[in-house]
């Protein structure tokens, strides 16, 4: 079954540069791991934006679960301005947390998956954080998920800083649009580095019932909401 | 007034609730049955099918657009691995088939009708994603009296034609399946509509086009529904935009017998839970003890002039 849908009271809305920072209070839920998702709604449904959205928690505890949204039609749009949310989750499988050191990778939007994924590693070991926006206002959110992270502007890409941070005796979490993903998981298997991909597909349901968010995986179609939307990158690029 | 009475039949099967979900909108063995009175299966085909490649669902006003394309583990795999587990679901499984010619069809309904885990068996014969047979089949009112003519000679469970609203005249197709010996009609499936990339202003689902569903659709539903109940008489499973216990009573009303849910399913997987109860209300308020009263009241007692 799927988990009940719970309807969350907003306890912040704010901007983070060119994003937006949507936090909910949430005592006592289990939030499961970073890199598992949501499906959010607002309510009520706006009847232009019918379907949840599937986003990963930036963070969750203390009370709170928070989500980083690009604000960009009318689904975030209602999210942002809603004083409820209906929350379903948490759902999928989130990153596995290796121990030793880590590299966190982040592209655009794709960031919002890592504050709450490099609090979880860094007992585990060093964790150096390289991060690619297309604009200033963008990469403001750099801050929450690592003040010490290397940045890249557009059109400078982040598999740059990576390279030179590889061959490396550590794991490689990204999270970002697909030809960054791509490009790093391409980037790792040179170099023989274990990666896992936290992906995005639309999804209508986000719990394996509407095959709406097919990607390739094991070299065939697979539901990301039930594969992923973590997956080891080898399993993609095959 | 005694409590309401949420039990239903269709074609002899008996149900706690006349809730299903419309096929292919729910995973029972991932997702199990959330309250519903009975399963429908996803389209299984004779060969596996892996489905189209995405983009496969668009958000449109009120609804979505979709291009699965009957990603499905084909008819061995589905009796072998899926067909003997469904059997614990614990509500009756109508098993949905679909095919690229009648004997395609023949075939999966023979082996699935013979297997004891399933009550009914739906063809689809309306599904808007895959280039010919199914929906080829069912916009052809010969096609489909033969199709279903032979399905139901290679079966004993109740045959079911799924039908799409994407005709110019749904009850002539109704009325086709009924001359084939349909017991009852499943409708609506979706209806053919396509989504533009709004930037790239070209088709934006890896499919082409697609079917689309959600509220969006109701009205278009209640049509089909009303006018093919009118022409043949069988049992319908209604479905197409239900949103809510009145979208249920509504479609009831119009001359469902049961009620699917599908695109709703997947926004709110708790509706189900939620609008039986609301459903019973309802009944109460318009003096309803029984839920097969409700079905075809909204039809003049004399049928003869409506037809739109």
């Amino acid at each position: 079954m799927p988990p009940p849908t719970r309807s969350l009271e907003v306890a912040g809305v704010e901007a983070v540069g060119a994003y937006t920072l949507l936090r909910l209070r949430d005592a006592g839920a289990d939030h499961g791991a970073p890199g598992q998702f949501f499906m959010l709604r607002a309510e009520p449904a706006p009847a232009d934006a019918y379907l949840p959205r599937a986003v990963s928690a930036a963070w969750a505890g203390d009370g709170e679960i928070a989500f980083l949204l690009d604000v960009r039609g009318p689904g975030t749009r209602a999210l942002a301005a809603a004083r409820t949310v209906s929350v379903l989750g948490p759902l999928g499988h989130g990153f596995d947390l290796a121990p030793g050191p880590s590299i966190l990778v982040g592209g655009g939007i794709g960031a919002a998956v890592l504050p709450w994924l490099r609090r979880q590693l860094a007992p585990l070991g060093e964790v150096r954080t390289v991060l690619g926006f297309r604009s200033d206002a963008q990469a403001v959110c750099a801050g929450l998920v690592d003040p010490g992270a290397t940045v890249v502007l557009d059109p400078v890409l982040v598999t740059e800083p990576l390279a030179r941070l590889l061959p490396a005796e550590a794991t490689v979490y990204a999270c970002g649009p697909d030809r960054m993903l791509e490009a790093v998981a391409a980037l790792c298997a040179e170099h023989d580095v274990p990666c896992q991909l936290a992906m995005e597909a639309a999804m209508a349901c986000g719990f394996g019932a509407c095959y709406g968010c097919a990607v390739r995986i094991d070299g065939t179609w697979k539901r990301l909401c039930i594969e992923g939307p973590v997956v080891e990158a080898a399993r993609v690029l095959a | 007034m005694s409590s309401p009475d949420l039990r239903a039949e269709l074609c002899g099967i008996s149900l706690a609730n006349p809730l299903v979900n419309g096929s292919g909108t729910l995973d029972a063995l991932a997702a199990g049955t959330l309250g519903l009175g009975a399963f429908v299966t996803k389209t299984v085909t004779l060969h596996p099918r892996e489905g189209n490649p995405p983009v496969r669902i668009a958000e449109t006003p009120a609804g979505m657009v979709n291009s699965i394309g009957l990603a499905n583990p084909g008819l061995d795999a589905f009796c072998a691995d899926h067909l003997p587990r469904l059997g614990d679901l614990g509500v009756p499984v109508v098993a949905s088939v679909g095919g690229w010619s009648p004997s395609e069809y023949a075939t999966a309904v023979a082996r699935i009708g013979a297997h004891p885990a399933v009550a009914a068996i739906e063809l689809n014969v309306s599904c808007p994603n895959v280039e010919s047979g199914c929906i080829s089949i069912g916009t052809d009112a010969g096609e489909t009296r033969a199709l279903v003519e032979r399905c139901r000679a290679e079966t004993d469970v109740p045959v079911l034609a799924k039908l799409s609203p994407s005709v110019s005249d749904v009850a002539a197709i109704a009325t086709a399946a009924a001359e084939g010996g349909a017991h009852g009609l499943v409708l609506i499936n979706t209806v053919r509509g396509i989504a533009i990339d709004r930037d790239r202003l070209e088709p934006l689902l890896g499919g082409g086009g697609g079917g689309l569903s959600g509220p969006a659709i109701k009205p278009v539903a209640l049509h089909a529904i009303f006018h093919a109940r009118a022409a043949t008489g069988l049992p319908i499973i209604g479905m197409g935009g239900v949103a809510s216990a009145q979208d249920c009573i509504e479609f009831l009303a119009a001359g469902a017998t049961l009620v699917g849910i599908g695109t709703s399913l997947f926004a709110d997987p708790g509706l189900p839970e939620r609008a039986l109860p609301e459903l019973g209300g309802l009944m109460r308020r318009h003096g309803v003890e029984a839920i097969g009263d409700l079905t075809g009241i909204a039809h003049p007692q004399v049928s003869s002039s409506t037809r739109a």
